[in-house]
């Protein structure tokens, strides 16, 4: 018999991962660039971060929870220097967002491949898997929340959802946000009130990069033992999360969940009790994920929440 | 029109595409220096020669190389006019994996099932239907753009992976599946060699590679000798003049979009039926030429003629990469070659547009003194020069540079998400 | 009396071109200062200048009697000059008094403090009378209430020094008459304002002086009241400007336009809604829809083209009822629309001029066969319009259409409508935009065609144009045809009731 709790789990280890990553896609995104490198960042920032990981385990420097934070620290500045790529391209040099994302999902894998073969002969990075807190004192004794939120759990979680609610206060309640937003919408009235669209644009690409940078090492620690520069299309599907949740922070938090929940049923329904007895062929949760996106697209299509201005470069001089 | 004639075989227009290739060269050969200096000079030597490597191998002759070569190009140039044929109605078809994989699967499929069919024509049959595939695949993405212009790029995303979900399951479930080598199973029939296979001995090469140039050559015919290219890449530089001119802008879109699914259908189908034992592997991710098309696509500035002579040069790396990985280096380094081309060149498309555009601003300002003149020529003649460039804005019209801006954001891809 | 603001020789060169030259501009304290030019004329760049968008070459400028640089638009604010754009500049999807904060935000601990200033935007509106909800959404609020935004913008920063871009080209007579006398109270509190137009009419109702630039020079500044309309008018264009024709009696023929009991009624999509507009158009008269922007006309042309679809009612064009035809079917069968937005439906910039010549031809036996074209016949078309309309490009018909002049590219659009098959030319604001040496070049072109029996229905907001070149008025308010005038009896005074919507008649057709 399954718990509840172990389900629960299962899906927050691929929730979580989702969400900081689409999360990321929506600061670019409301700041007017289109980010469709997401998965590539996710590359190199996992990438990094495990080889930070790996390379201090083999030589015993660093363990424990500061070597997962410094790990995650790495993976984070890694994504904010790949993205500069990306808003050095869209931003500065007026280039199409959409190729220059690709550009850079190409660059990544082959490059994290590469390293990875040159330094450590193979391209599988392999990672204790360590980290996993089994009972937090206190709080796993809380009834219900306990067993769902602070058994079997990774701090990677509790960074996830603390990420979830500073995206929502600095969009809804900050100076930042109320500029960036305005950046995403009509770049027009930004630099007509004395805003830099440009740093709001570099704000929101970098952000998107230190968040799926990190956002590649939450979503590798909890489910590998090793890395293949590979995050299975993760940044794709974060890309949908993200529309599924119209560029805002509670509705990406609610499709990650729910995108989550169809991935662990498409990987364990045959054991889940009740979905078990539906019948349903798991390829049917693998693609429901992106033919609910399309099918969501095709409904909202006539009063997009897409920002305005997205993918369109802003050039200050002209008005 | 006719002035496209004289421009066709201008270089200029290629100058970022060769600015491009150059840096994307040099980075290659930076890291092979970085990675084994020891070996960088017989690495770059090979990565360089590519398909030539047989000048210094006497067992190897460089026609074989170059068969290889003109094998790696088939997919390259099938997908590379995919997406290329879509941008030019400004369509983004990053699906052209998905669509790639479609076509491969329905491709084997056909190719072991209708047995009853002899073999040597029944690659025609699975050709074609991968084409099918490939076709109904991307038109989904285009019927959503036409009707509710749902950004395609995020549909071709999400139809590439629903694609790539879809063909591993059915692979098994359609009994394709071989346990052992985790692939599909090896298929009997193959497009003719057409004499290639005597003229590049002991090499992969496919008569697949002449029909793709005919195709290439068949689009190219397409998109600028007939009223349905006009009309494609009308529609392509400004949806809403062509509308207004009457021209069917949807059945443009999806036109469009479907014929470019069905070139990369056929990549897949023409890789599988090339009787040199490529199978599907059944890994969760993405066949890389759909991605590769779209730097080939943009290395040939989206001109099927330009698209043959990028493809083979992407082929030709790719031969180059195979050749290194004998001395120890990953042959992924090509396809970090490849990220770089793309990224510069999308820079570096950018950069010339704009440089027009400057000039032409610059020029607009010059027109603002003397608008009575241009239209009576009551001072002086117009200067040609000016006022060919000249671009006289009304008021209504602030924001005419930025008009111009997505202009030629518009050329490669129109409308935001949603 | 002390000038807030000189802008003194200024000259501003772009390569090859001098935009402003020697342009000398004073604001005193307290006046409303009209600039007055052409389209083209060096407006835009002398207050780019100010704006702190150009660096001028030569020249100074002084706030308040001390020379200043003004790097950005940052540095303008800093010395009091705001500016109401003719785009406004505010986000859609934010609440008024997020567009008024935004870029001069209160924060608290980190987070947006907003309370003062709703407090402050209530007093603003209150004082000014401006009646506006700071929690409204500005995609909710109307064009007029959002200049008001743009107004409070101004002054929640203090501004002393005010620009207004153009600012009655979007409004109705009502809310006109209401800025004006925002302005006027404005400048009772000693706020100083430039107000760009080239509507002479608004400048003798508001403005004190009036300074008037011709192709980049400084003309001449007048007073006001010591200067007719027609001097400032001969001043901005430099010759006498009589854009009046003498029509004749129209010849007129059959019917060919038949629009029965037209009507959209759906909302959104930013759509005017009609309701039952009927009317005929024959052969040999121009008909003219008047009325001010945004009540309907467009959609209502959009309808008898095609463009849009979503309406109840009936269109006969030349007997053909076309009510559910497609585009390609109703320009095939008569009807020729010169667009209102010519880069957006006029013309694909980035084809040569040569292919926007064939736009809605080049399917025609006489330019292909089987589907491929026939350049030598389309070049030898090109060509023949190209010298038959005088129109001006670099490299002749292989010119993109990008590059070409605006006159020119509109001369382009009317070659094209006019001289393909057709017997309905429907013209919508066919002069916006251009100087007018071109204006009078598109009105005889029109006049031409007139003659020669085509029919014309043009739609039109210029009051001048409306009454100059038509043989019968529709006016058009809040989506209905609210009169039916002939111009020869009809002044601009009694237009005006009609298009603000003071006066309608029911309009019908006699069978």
């Amino acid at each position: 018999m399954v718990r509840i709790a172990d389900v629960f789990q299962s899906v927050l280890t691929y929730a979580i991962p989702l969400m900081v990553v689409a999360l990321a896609g929506m600061f670019s995104e409301r700041s007017g660039v289109i980010n469709i490198s997401l998965e590539g960042t996710m590359i190199m920032g996992a990438f990094t971060g495990i080889l930070f990981i790996h390379t201090m385990q083999r030589t015993d420097l660093m363990s424990g929870h500061l070597l997962l934070l410094t790990g995650l620290l790495i993976s984070m500045v890694t994504g904010i220097l790949y993205s500069s790529l990306h808003a050095i391209a869209a931003i500065n040099m007026f280039a199409d967002q959409t190729i220059s994302g690709t550009a850079l999902n190409i660059f990544a894998p082959a490059f994290a491949v590469f390293v990875a073969r040159s330094i450590i002969g193979v391209q599988q990075i392999p990672l204790g898997n360590v980290f996993r807190i089994a009972k937090v004192p206190v709080l796993a004794e809380i009834p219900i929340l306990g067993p769902l939120f602070f058994e079997n759990a990774y701090l990677t979680t509790y960074i996830g959802i603390a990420i979830l609610i500073i995206s929502q206060i600095v969009l809804s309640k900050t100076r930042f946000g109320l500029r960036l937003k305005s950046a995403g919408e009509y770049p027009q009235a930004t630099d007509a009130a004395g805003v830099s669209v440009v740093k709001m644009r570099y704000a929101g690409v970098l952000i998107s990069g230190a968040l799926a940078g990190l956002g590649g090492l939450i979503y590798v620690v909890p489910i590998s033992t090793e890395f293949s520069p590979d995050v299975a299309g993760y940044g794709f599907l974060a890309i949908a999360v993200m529309i599924f949740g119209q560029w805002k922070p509670l509705y990406i938090a609610a499709a990650a969940f729910f995108f989550g929940a169809l991935k662990t049923i498409s990987f364990s329904y045959s054991s889940l009790p009740v979905i078990k007895d539906w019948n349903i062929p798991g390829i049917v949760y693998k693609v429901l994920p992106y033919v609910i996106t399309i099918i969501v697209l095709f409904l909202t299509s006539k009063k997009s929440a897409a920002p305005a201005a997205l993918g369109e470069p802003f050039d200050k001089g002209k008005r | 029109m006719n002035n496209l004639k004289r421009k066709r075989f201008s270089l200029t227009p290629a100058l970022p595409s060769l600015i491009s290739i150059l840096i994307g060269l040099l980075a290659g050969i930076i890291v092979i220096v970085i990675a084994d200096s020891s070996k960088a000079l017989l690495a770059v030597r090979n990565l360089l020669l590519g398909p030539l490597y047989g000048i210094y191998n006497p067992n190897q002759s460089s026609l074989t190389g170059i068969g290889n070569m003109l094998f790696f190009m088939i997919p390259l140039l099938m997908t590379g006019l995919s997406v290329g044929f879509a941008f030019k109605t400004g369509l983004f078809n990053i699906g052209a994996s998905g669509q790639f994989m479609a076509g491969s699967y329905v491709a084997i499929l056909l190719a072991r099932k209708l047995t009853g069919i002899p073999n040597s024509w029944r690659w025609l049959v699975a050709l074609a239907g991968a084409a099918l595939a490939g076709m109904l695949l991307a038109s989904i993405a285009g019927i959503l753009k036409a009707f509710r212009n749902v950004n395609e790029v995020i549909t071709s995303i999400m139809l590439n992976y629903t694609s790539m979900y879809l063909v591993n399951h059915l692979i098994r479930a359609t009994g394709l599946y071989d346990p052992l080598k985790n692939r599909t199973l090896p298929v009997q029939t193959e497009i003719p060699k057409f004499g290639l296979d005597k003229l590049f001995p002991k090499s992969f090469v496919s008569g697949g590679i002449l029909i793709a140039i005919v195709i290439a050559i068949i689009c190219y015919v397409l998109l600028y000798k007939t009223t349905f290219g006009f009309e494609l890449r009308a529609v392509g530089l400004n949806r809403h003049a062509s509308r207004y001119a009457g021209i069917n802008e949807k059945r443009s879109i999806i036109m469009s979009m479907a014929l470019a699914g069905l070139f990369a259908g056929m990549a897949g189908g023409m890789i599988h039926l090339a009787g040199v034992g490529r199978a599907i592997q059944v890994r969760d991710v993405l066949p890389p030429e759909g991605f590769d098309g779209i730097a080939v696509a943009l290395l040939g500035l989206n001109h099927p003629l330009g698209i043959i002579f990028a493809s083979l040069f992407m082929a030709y790396l790719k031969v180059g990469g195979q050749t290194i990985q004998t001395l120890g280096f990953a042959p992924e380094i090509i396809n970090m070659m490849i990220g770089i081309i793309l990224y510069v060149s999308a820079m570096a498309v950018l950069i010339r547009k704009l440089l027009s555009i400057r000039a032409k601003k610059q020029s607009e300002t010059k027109a603002l003194g003397n608008s009575d003149g241009e239209l009576y020529a009551v001072h002086d003649p117009p200067d040609p020069g000016a006022t060919a460039a000249a671009e006289k804005l009304p008021p209504e019209s602030e924001d005419s540079t930025n008009m111009a801006i997505s202009a030629v954001q518009e050329e490669i891809e129109e409308d935001k998400h949603g | 009396m002390e000038n807030v603001i000189e802008m003194l020789h200024i000259t501003k060169r772009f390569p090859g071109v001098i935009a402003n030259d020697d342009v000398t501009l004073e604001l005193r304290k307290g006046e409303i200062h009209a600039l007055l030019g052409e389209n083209g004329a060096g407006k835009s760049t002398l207050m780019s200048v100010l704006f702190g968008l150009y660096e001028p070459e030569e020249g100074q400028i002084l706030v308040n009697g001390a020379e200043v640089k003004i790097k950005n638009p940052n540095d303008a604010n800093k010395y009091g000059i705001g500016m109401v754009h003719q785009h406004f500049k505010l986000v859609n999807n934010f609440t008024v008094l997020q567009n008024v904060v935004l870029g001069v935000e209160t924060t608290k601990r980190g987070l947006l403090s907003l309370e003062e200033a709703r407090n402050k935007v209530i007093e603003l509106s209150e004082r000014y009378k401006f009646n506006i909800d700071p929690d409204a959404l500005i995609a909710n609020i109307s064009v007029g209430m959002q200049q008001r935004v743009e107004i409070i913008k101004m002054l929640y920063r203090d501004n002393e020094i005010l620009i207004f871009d153009e600012p009655t080209a979007v409004l109705t007579p009502q809310e006109i008459e209401e800025l004006m006398a925002i302005m006027r109270q404005l400048i009772a509190e000693g706020k100083s304002i430039i107000f760009i137009t080239h509507k002479l009419k608004e400048i003798k109702m508001v403005a004190d002086r009036c300074t008037i630039l011709r192709k980049g020079k400084h003309v001449a500044t007048v007073d006001v009241a010591d200067t007719s309309v027609e001097e400032m008018s001969e001043l901005m264009v430099g010759r006498k400007v009589d854009l009046t024709f003498d029509l004749g009696k129209p010849k007129l023929g059959k019917t060919v336009l038949k629009v029965r009991n037209l009507t959209i009624r759906k909302e959104g999509h930013g759509h005017q809604t009609l309701d039952d507009i009927n009317f005929d158009l024959r052969e040999g008269e121009v008909l003219c829809i008047g009325g001010i922007e945004g009540n309907g006309q467009s959609e209502l042309v959009y309808a008898i083209t095609g463009l849009l679809r979503d309406y109840q009612g009936q269109i006969i064009l030349n007997d053909k009822d076309i009510t559910n035809s497609n585009i390609r079917f109703r320009n095939i069968n008569g009807i020729a629309h010169i667009p209102e937005d010519r880069h957006k439906y006029g013309l694909v910039l980035d084809y040569t001029l040569e292919q926007n010549l064939i736009m809605q031809s080049y399917f025609e036996p006489e330019f292909q066969r089987r589907g491929l074209i026939k350049f030598a016949q389309i070049a030898d078309y090109a060509d023949r319009l190209i010298e038959q309309y005088d129109i001006r490009s670099g490299q002749g018909r292989n010119t993109l259409a990008r590059s070409m002049s605006g006159g020119n590219q509109q001369k382009a659009i009317v070659a094209r409508e006019m001289e393909r098959r057709h017997n309905v030319l429907i013209a919508v604001q066919p002069t916006r935009g251009l100087d007018v040496g071109a204006i009078e070049y598109i009105h005889q072109q029109i006049l031409k065609h007139r003659a020669e029996g085509f029919a014309v229905l043009l739609v039109s907001l210029e009051l001048s144009e409306v009454l100059g070149i038509s043989d019968r008025i529709l006016v058009m308010y809040n989506g209905r045809l609210v009169g039916d005038l002939d111009p020869q009896n009809t002044t601009e005074q009694e237009l005006g009731l009609y298009m603000s919507g003071a006066k309608t008649e029911k309009v019908t057709v006699h069978e």
